[in-house]
């Protein structure tokens, strides 16, 4: 459970321009230096707005950089091709599929055997708080429960990083306690490295081993502040008692740079 | 009437079946629905008597609107004679075989137009053109490009189905959320493997809302391309009758027509559970 010092991620002065041979080029990430340790969960806060959706696109490969680089596992990141696990605030479960179904399908992608495929989701969703839900169709399940279901989808094809887009933030205050403690225990026994989008200040200070303040749009890294209680802690609720936790609270609150309202 | 008619129908064929009533109340059900029954044939008759009772008080002249006797009687002179099974089986050939050529084509260009971001942008014009002219104006040049027979028929029938069957498998495709096929690109899916296992289930529902709008149509063709030109068919009979002005026969031709109707929404009906089931 010791977050190792090897990056498993890094980003080197990446920059993505949206429009960029046009008159309007917008600059929505102006320089983004950092490195994702293996085994860690490393929070990105910012603005709404600020990059951080767009920054995640470039690591998936989605959208090509303007400039700098970032490698994933060593290599270069050119194009998508599953190296990273993507989960997003949408479930994007597919509802004519079932919940075994929709956990195979990045392993369908990349070729597996059907028995195989199914074998993996199988262990996933049983282990996992979901047995006897394997046949159900989504539409049958709660919130919480069909982002089980898409985090044992991203985990299924055993990415090398792990992408979570506000994931929690359509769910309601309890479901969303519960499932944090859930993801960040999941995340730890199945030792992956996870970045994590949120503009929930209280979440990446219960669920990150760090957290990178970004600026507002051009984004560029703050600060970045090492959580103490690091990867021991597991349950955000304890969390959230402890005394430094106000302390951290308020320190990352005053960065952000809020737009005034 | 358009392809855009009832853009609310996928997401009613979707919930269909989560309404159905729980088992305890089945009872009170079943004589709800009989009630409705014994409604329905009670307006039948209702409009019947109102219609006969017009004629004999003499406010309704029977040449010009005919009568329920009349009726009935034309009605077991065409069965009789081996007619009206004869227009009814030509009729029915003619819109099953364009309904199924026009659906499955026309679902299946609108779905593989998605691979192409290029020809959709191409043919955008086309389409709004297609979508909003009265598809039933082609069917003179039909005629005179197929024929007089049958053939001219089934291809009304069929090209006015693939339009409309085009336009919303297109549609339907264009409704996959932006996120899911991105979902699918960080996956490192091929377009292909995105089209098909996301893109065409996705879809199911606009093809067949298509299916429902397009039994509609597939008979409009059929029946319009026999008032043209035709020797056989109802679309011939009524029209047929109507030149002779033998009101009773142009109504036995009506009644037909929408028995045929509700046969090929049964059937439809059917392969939509069928899909519902199996998406």
């Amino acid at each position: 459970m010791m977050s190792g010092q090897e990056a498993v991620l890094s980003a080197n002065a990446a920059r993505v321009v949206y429009n960029e041979d046009s008159d309007a080029p917008v600059e929505a990430v102006r320089s983004i230096t950092l490195d994702l340790r293996r085994g860690e969960i490393l929070a990105l806060v910012g603005p709404s707005g600020c990059g951080k959706t767009t920054l995640f696109n470039a690591i998936a490969g989605l959208i090509p950089l303007q400039g700098g680089t970032v490698e994933v596992g060593g290599t270069q990141v050119e194009k998508a091709n599953g190296h990273v696990g993507y989960m997003l605030q949408k479930d994007l479960l597919l509802p004519w599929r079932t919940v075994i179904e929709n956990v195979t399908l990045g392993l369908e992608i990349r070729g597996r055997h059907k028995a195989e495929a199914r074998r993996i989701a199988l262990d996933l969703i049983r282990r996992y708080g979901l047995a006897g839900f394997e046949n159900s169709k989504p539409s049958g399940l709660s919130g919480g429960m069909r982002q089980r279901v898409a985090l044992m989808r991203t985990l299924a094809f055993e990415p090398e990083v792990i992408l979570l887009d506000e994931p929690f933030s359509a769910l309601d205050f309890q479901t969303r306690i519960l499932l944090q403690a859930d993801v960040k225990r999941i995340i730890r026994e199945q030792e992956k490295s996870v970045i994590l989008i949120t503009h929930d200040i209280g979440e990446a200070i219960s669920m990150a081993n760090r957290i990178v303040v970004l600026t507002n749009r051009p984004a560029t890294v703050k600060t970045i502040h090492e959580v103490p209680w690091g990867g021991e802690e597991t349950d955000p609720l304890t969390i959230r008692d402890l005394p430094d936790y106000q302390h951290m609270f308020s320190a990352i609150w005053q960065e952000l740079e809020l737009a005034p309202h | 009437m358009g392809a855009e008619a009832d853009p609310s129908s996928p997401d009613a064929l979707r919930t269909g079946v989560e309404n159905r009533k729980p088992a305890g109340r089945r009872r009170r059900f079943r004589t709800g629905r009989l009630h409705i029954l014994a409604c329905q044939i009670a307006l039948l008759l209702g409009i019947l008597a109102l219609w006969q009772l017009g004629l004999t008080l003499g406010w309704l002249k029977p040449y010009v609107y005919g009568t329920p006797l009349g009726v009935i009687k034309s009605f077991a002179e065409h069965i009789a004679d081996g007619t009206l099974l004869r227009h009814f089986w030509v009729t029915g050939q003619e819109v099953v075989m364009g309904f199924v050529i026009g659906c499955g084509f026309g679902s299946f260009a609108g779905l593989l137009l998605w691979l192409s971001p290029l020809w959709a942008k191409i043919l955008h014009p086309y389409m709004i053109a297609l979508n909003g002219v009265p598809k039933i104006a082609l069917a003179p040049l039909i005629i005179v490009w197929f024929g007089l027979g049958m053939e001219s028929k089934v291809a009304i029938a069929a090209i006015i189905t693939f339009i409309v069957a085009f336009l919303q498998a297109y549609k339907g495709t264009q409704q996959v959320d932006p996120d899911l096929i991105r979902l699918m690109k960080s996956l490192g899916a091929t377009p292909w493997q995105t089209f098909r296992k996301i893109v065409v289930p996705g879809s199911v529902p606009w093809i067949v809302s298509a299916l429902r709008l397009n039994v509609g149509f597939a008979l409009i063709g059929a029946v319009v391309g026999e008032y043209i030109s035709a020797e056989e068919g109802l679309g011939y009979m009524v029209y047929y009758a109507g030149q002779l002005y033998d009101l009773n026969t142009v109504w036995v031709g009506i009644l037909s027509l929408m028995i045929m109707a509700l046969i090929l929404e049964a059937v439809v009906a059917r392969i939509e559970q069928f899909l519902d089931m199996e998406v």
